[in-house]
C-alpha cells in the first residue's frame, strides 16, 4: 500500500466519521418512560400482547427505558388515536394497534382523525385469525358437526351471534358472512372477549366469532368447538380445525392486526429505534412460543410493505362499513 | 361579606334548583343526537335512557322548585347565610388556588406546580415556619414523584418541565 | 377426602419461604395502595404484574392475590380516617366509618373494619374450598337477564341510603346514572354525550373522578368550612382498652358479619359484579334487617362490619369465575386474569386438574394471608391513626395532592381532574343543600353494567320486559327480580306496618 493511499484512506475514514457526527449525532435512545397507548380495555388481546411486550422488554432489558401501558379504550379506540395525534412529534409515545383504528376514523369522522398523516406506522408483529364457535352442548346446535351444517342450520332460523361490541370486528365479519350466505342472525354484545366466550358456554347466545386465545379454555376442557378457521391454511393449535379455503370459501378471510405506530413528526431515527426494538421482542423465544401456542400468525412486516398494507386494510373496511351500513 | 350573607340557604335553594333544571334540559336536549325511542327492531336507541333519566332529573328538580314554594323543605325557610361569611375565605381561597393549580399542571408539569401550591397554601393557613413550609413543600413532592414514577411506574404530566427529568430518569433506570 | 389433601398440599406450598415472603410483602403493599385514596386493588395489581415475570406463576398469583386482599382491608382505612373511600369496594365504609371517626372512635371503626374483613375473608376462603367445582356451574348460568335481575336488587338496597327528601334523593340516583351513560354506548357502538366534542368524555365518566372528587375535594371544602381552617381534629388514644372495647362492640354485629360474608361471596362469584355491589348491598341489607336501623349513617359499628365483610368475602369469591371459567368476577380479577395467561396458564375449567399446585397453591395461601393482613393491619393502626394528629391545615394539603394525583393516574388525563375539581365544587354545594350523594356514586358505579345486561337481555327477548318475571324460561332472574320488588316496597310498608302495629 502507498502512502498516497494509507492517507487518502485515513482522510475517508476521517470524512466519514464528520459526516455521520453531522448527520445524526447518535442513535436515538429513550430518555424517559416510554408510553404504549392501547386502544382497548385492560384484559382484551391488543391488552394482552401489549403487555406481553412490555414484560419481555423488561425481563430482557431490551430498552434502556422502561415501557409503560396505559389503557385509553374509549370510543372504541377514539379517545387512544386522538392522544396520539396530539402527541405529534413525541418520541416517547407508542400504540399498538387492533382493528378498531381502521374502522373509527370512517364511522366517527367527528374526531377529524386522517389515518394516513397523523401516525408513524412502525411494524406489524402478529395477525390473529378468527373461528367460527359453537358451544358442544349448544341447545340450538344440536348435530353441527361442520361448517355447512351450521350454514344450513343458520338459514332456518334465528341463531343468536355472541360478539365483542358494535361495529367492532366481529360484527363487521358477522356483516360480511350474512351477506355472503344469506343468513340472519341478532348480534347481542358484550364488554369483552372472554364474556364472549361465557355467553356461548353459558347457552346465551348460538355461535360466535372468537380470536383462539378468548376460548382457548373451553376449548380445551372441550364446552367449546370451532367450525372453521378463516385463513387459507390450517393452524398448528387447531390441528383439526380446517381451514376457509379447504372447504372452498376462500372470500371468506379475516384476521386482526397487532401492530405498533408512533406519533406523526418523529425523525427517521427514533422510527428506526423503535422498529429495531420491536424486531428484537419479535424475534424472542418466549414471545414466539407464547404467540404460536395461542394460535397466532407471527407476521413481521414493516416500511412500505406495512404502509402499502395498511393501506389495502383501510379501503377494505371502509368498504365493509359502507356495505354494512 | 356583606354580599356573602347576603346570599341565603333559601336563595340558595331555588338557584341550584333552578341551574339543575336547567342543566337536565340541556342533558335531554344532548342526548337527542342519538336515538331516543324505543322500536320493535332494535328496541332502545343509544339516546333512550340518557334522554329519560334526565327527564327525571328535571321532574325531580320540578319537585325541588314546587317543595320550595310551598315552603315543605328546612332550606325553603332558612334565612341563614349559606356559606358561614367568616368561612367564605377559607372555601374560596381553596378553590380558586385548587384551579390555578391545576391550570399549572397542564403547563409547568406536576411536580413544580405543587411546590407552589403547597408553599402557597402553608403560608396562608398555617402558622408553621418558613424553614418547615419550605422543607414540605420541597419533600412532597419529591415522595409523590419517587412513589408514583418510581415505585408505581405511572407517568405524570411534566409539562414545559420534562427535560429537567432525563438525568432524574437516566439515573433511575 | 380428597379436598383437604390438596388442601394441605396448597398451604404447605403457600408457606415455601419464597412465597411466604412474597405473600406477606404483598398484604402490605396492598393495605397501602388500597388506603391511598384513588388507588385500589385494581391498580395495585395492574402495575405489579410486570414484577411477577421473574417469579413462577404459583409465586406471583400469591403476591398478586395478598395485594388484591390487603387493598380490601387498606380500602377501609382511608374511608376511615380521611372520609375518602379508598377504592370504590370501600364507598360504604365510609358512611358510618366517617362518623365513628369523628365521634373519636376511629380505634373502634378500625378494629371493626379489620375483624369483619378476617371473618368474610375466612368463610367465604372455606367456601370456596368446599364448593369450587359446583360453584362454576351456578355462575356460568348468570347471563344478562339474571345480571340485569342482580342490579336491580342492588339498586333496591340503596333506595333506605337516602335522605328524607324524597326528590332529592331520586335526583341524586338519575344524576349518577346518566353520567355512567357518557361515553361509548357499547351496544350501537356510538359515542354518546360527547358535551362540546371533548376527547376526554369518550371513555365516559370513570367513578373515581366523581367519587374522589365528592369525598375528597367536597369533603374538604365542608370541612373547611365546619372548622374554619382552625380546628385540629380529635386525638386518640391507642391501648389495649380501646381494642378490648371495639371488640366488645363486635359483638353485636353477628348478623353484619353473616350477611356480608355469605352474600358478600355470593355477589362475588357471579361474573362482572365484583367487591363493590357486594359491599353496597350488604351494607343496605344490614341497615334494613338491623333493630337499630336509625343508627346507620351516624357511626353504627355494624355499618362498618357489614360492607366490610362482604368485600374481602367478595373479592376471595371473585376468584372462582376467574380460575374455573376464564371469567372475570370483578375488574381486579380482570386483570389477574391477564397475568394468569401472560404466565403461560389457561384459565378455564381444566385448570383445576391440570395446575393443581397453582390453584390450591393459591387457596391455601388465601387462609394465610387473611392471617397476616389481620395481624399487620392491627399491628398498623397506631400508625394509621398518626394521620388523625396531624394538624388540619397541612392534612389538607396533603388530601388535595392525594386527590389531584389520584384523579390523574387511573386514565392519565387532566381533563378527569378538571371533572373531580366540578363534582367537588358541585358535591360540596349540593351537600349543603341536603341532596345525598352517596347514591350517585352508587348508581355511576353500577349504571353500565345494568344498563348493558338490560339491553343484551332485550335483544334477546326482542325488545320484551317479561323476559326478567318468566319463571319458566328464567328462574334466577324471575327470583331476584321479584326479590328485588319486595325490597324496594319494604320502606314502604315499614311505616305503615308500624303504624298498624302499634294501634293495634
Amino acid at each position: 500500500m502507498t502512502l498516497i493511499k494509507k492517507i487518502s484512506l485515513v482522510l475517508v475514514s476521517l470524512s466519514l466519521v464528520a459526516v455521520s457526527s453531522v448527520s445524526s449525532a447518535k442513535p436515538f435512545e429513550p430518555k424517559k418512560p416510554i408510553e404504549l397507548i392501547i386502544p382497548a380495555g385492560q384484559g382484551g388481546g391488543a391488552d394482552e400482547i401489549a403487555r406481553l411486550v412490555q414484560g419481555v422488554i423488561e425481563k430482557n432489558d431490551y430498552a434502556s427505558k422502561p415501557v409503560i401501558p396505559i389503557n385509553k379504550q374509549g370510543g372504541s379506540g377514539g379517545e387512544a388515536m386522538t392522544y396520539v395525534k396530539k402527541k405529534a412529534g413525541d418520541e416517547h409515545t407508542l400504540m399498538i394497534t387492533l382493528n378498531n383504528v381502521l374502522t373509527t376514523p370512517t364511522n366517527q369522522p367527528e374526531l377529524g382523525i386522517d389515518f394516513f398523516n397523523d401516525f408513524t406506522p412502525l411494524a406489524r408483529l402478529i395477525t390473529d385469525t378468527f373461528l367460527v364457535w359453537i358451544a358442544t352442548e349448544g341447545k340450538n346446535t344440536q348435530g353441527v358437526e361442520t361448517f355447512d351444517d351450521f350454514i344450513a342450520l343458520a338459514k332456518q332460523g334465528n341463531l343468536v351471534a355472541g360478539g365483542t361490541g358494535s361495529m367492532s370486528e366481529d360484527e363487521l365479519l358477522l356483516g360480511m358472512m350474512r351477506g355472503q350466505f344469506g343468513f340472519d342472525a341478532k348480534y347481542v354484545p358484550y364488554s369483552g372477549g372472554g364474556a364472549v366466550a361465557k355467553g356461548l358456554v353459558g347457552g346465551e347466545s348460538d355461535f360466535t366469532l372468537n380470536n383462539p386465545s378468548e376460548q382457548m379454555g373451553f376449548y380445551q376442557s372441550g364446552d367449546s368447538k370451532a367450525l372453521v378457521m378463516m385463513t387459507p391454511e390450517r393452524n398448528s393449535a387447531f390441528p383439526e380445525v380446517p381451514s376457509s379455503y379447504e372447504l372452498g370459501y376462500p372470500d371468506l378471510e379475516y384476521y386482526m392486526m397487532r401492530a405498533f405506530m408512533a406519533p406523526a413528526g418523529i425523525d427517521a431515527e427514533v422510527e428506526k429505534y423503535y422498529t429495531g426494538l420491536l424486531h428484537t421482542v419479535y424475534s424472542d423465544n418466549e414471545f414466539q412460543t407464547f404467540n404460536i401456542d395461542d394460535g397466532k400468525l407471527m407476521s413481521w412486516l414493516e416500511g412500505f410493505g406495512l404502509k402499502d398494507f395498511l393501506a389495502i386494510e383501510y379501503e377494505k373496511h371502509a368498504e365493509i362499513i359502507k356495505n354494512f351500513n | 361579606m356583606s354580599l356573602v350573607s347576603k346570599f341565603t340557604v333559601k336563595k340558595a335553594e331555588i338557584t341550584v334548583a333552578v341551574i339543575l333544571a336547567l342543566s337536565s334540559l340541556a342533558l335531554m336536549i344532548k342526548s337527542m343526537e342519538n336515538r331516543i325511542t324505543w322500536n320493535t327492531e332494535e328496541n332502545m336507541g343509544a339516546g333512550f335512557l340518557p334522554f329519560y333519566l334526565s327527564l327525571g332529573m328535571l321532574i325531580c328538580c320540578v319537585l325541588v322548585i314546587i317543595n320550595f314554594f310551598l315552603k315543605r323543605t328546612p332550606q325553603s325557610k332558612d334565612e341563614s347565610p349559606f356559606i358561614d361569611p367568616e368561612a367564605f375565605k377559607f372555601v374560596s381561597v381553596t378553590l380558586i388556588s385548587l384551579i390555578v393549580l391545576v391550570f399549572a399542571i397542564g403547563y409547568l408539569g406536576i411536580y413544580f406546580s405543587l411546590i407552589f401550591f403547597l408553599a402557597f397554601y402553608l403560608r396562608y393557613f398555617s402558622e408553621k415556619s418558613v424553614l418547615f413550609i419550605t422543607l414540605f413543600s420541597l419533600i412532597t413532592p419529591v415522595l409523590t414523584f419517587l412513589f408514583f414514577e418510581w415505585l408505581l411506574k405511572i407517568p405524570l404530566p411534566q409539562g414545559i418541565s420534562e427535560p429537567l427529568f432525563y438525568p432524574v430518569y437516566d439515573f433511575m433506570y | 377426602m380428597e379436598v383437604t389433601a390438596l388442601l394441605l398440599q396448597g398451604i404447605f406450598t403457600a408457606f415455601e419461604p419464597l412465597n411466604l415472603g412474597l405473600l406477606i410483602f404483598g398484604c402490605l403493599v396492598g393495605l397501602f395502595v388500597g388506603a391511598m385514596p384513588g388507588l385500589g386493588s385494581v391498580n395495585g395489581v395492574a402495575i405489579l404484574i410486570p414484577i411477577t415475570f421473574i417469579v413462577p406463576p404459583t409465586a406471583a398469583i400469591i403476591f398478586l392475590a395478598a395485594v388484591y386482599y390487603g387493598a380490601m382491608y387498606g380500602g377501609a382505612i382511608s374511608s376511615v380516617m380521611l372520609g375518602i373511600p379508598g377504592a370504590s369496594t370501600a364507598v360504604a365504609t365510609v358512611f358510618d366509618g366517617r362518623p365513628l371517626a369523628v365521634k373519636g372512635e376511629a380505634m373502634t371503626a378500625l378494629t371493626a373494619a379489620a375483624v369483619g374483613s378476617f371473618v368474610g375473608g375466612t368463610v367465604s376462603v372455606i367456601l370456596f374450598t368446599l364448593f369450587a367445582p359446583p360453584l362454576a356451574e351456578v355462575a356460568l348460568r348468570f347471563n344478562a337477564p339474571e345480571t340485569f335481575a342482580l342490579m336491580v336488587m342492588a339498586f333496591a338496597t340503596f333506595v333506605g341510603l337516602g335522605g328524607d327528601d324524597i326528590p332529592k334523593t331520586v335526583f341524586s340516583i338519575l344524576i349518577g346514572l346518566a353520567l355512567s351513560t357518557i361515553g361509548l354506548d357499547l351496544i350501537t357502538g356510538k359515542p354518546r354525550l360527547i358535551f362540546f366534542g371533548m376527547p376526554g368524555f369518550l371513555h365516559g365518566i370513570n367513578f373515581l373522578v366523581l367519587a374522589i372528587g365528592i369525598y375528597g375535594i367536597g369533603e374538604m371544602l365542608w370541612t373547611l368550612e365546619e372548622t374554619k381552617g382552625k380546628v385540629q381534629m380529635s386525638k386518640l388514644s391507642v391501648n389495649m382498652k380501646e381494642v378490648g372495647k371495639a371488640l366488645g362492640a363486635l359483638k353485636k354485629t353477628f348478623l353484619a358479619m353473616n350477611i356480608g360474608s355469605f352474600l358478600g361471596f355470593f355477589v362475588g362469584i357471579l361474573p362482572a359484579a365484583g367487591a363493590t355491589p357486594a359491599s353496597l348491598m350488604s351494607y343496605g341489607i344490614t341497615k334494613q334487617l338491623s333493630k337499630n336501623s336509625s343508627e346507620f349513617g351516624h357511626g353504627a359499628v355494624a355499618g362498618v362490619v357489614a360492607p366490610e365483610t362482604a368485600n374481602n368475602s367478595a373479592s376471595t369469591g371473585s376468584m372462582l369465575p376467574m380460575l374455573t371459567l376464564g371469567i372475570p368476577g370483578s375488574p381486579t380479577t380482570a386483570i389477574l386474569l391477564g397475568g394468569m395467561i401472560l404466565w403461560g396458564l389457561t384459565p378455564g375449567p381444566l385448570l383445576f386438574t391440570q395446575e393443581p399446585e397453582f390453584v390450591w397453591g393459591l387457596i391455601g395461601s388465601l387462609y394465610i394471608a387473611n392471617f397476616f393482613t389481620l395481624v399487620l393491619n392491627i399491628a398498623l393502626i397506631p400508625a394509621f391513626l398518626m394521620v388523625l394528629r396531624i394538624p388540619f391545615a397541612i392534612l389538607a394539603p396533603v388530601i388535595f395532592v392525594l386527590c389531584v394525583t389520584g384523579g390523574y393516574a387511573p386514565t392519565q388525563s387532566l381533563h378527569d381532574v378538571w371533572l373531580m375539581l366540578l363534582f367537588g365544587f358541585g358535591g360540596y354545594v349540593l351537600r349543603k343543600l341536603d341532596y345525598p350523594v352517596a347514591p350517585a356514586v352508587l348508581s355511576i358505579v353500577l349504571g353500565p353494567l345494568a344498563e348493558n345486561a338490560l339491553r343484551q337481555s332485550l335483544i334477546l327477548s326482542d325488545g320484551s320486559m317479561g323476559i326478567f318475571f318468566d319463571f319458566t324460561a328464567k328462574p334466577i332472574a324471575a327470583v331476584i327480580m321479584y326479590i328485588a320488588i319486595v325490597l324496594v316496597l319494604m320502606p314502604a310498608f315499614g311505616p305503615i306496618y308500624r303504624k298498624l302495629f302499634k294501634k293495634a
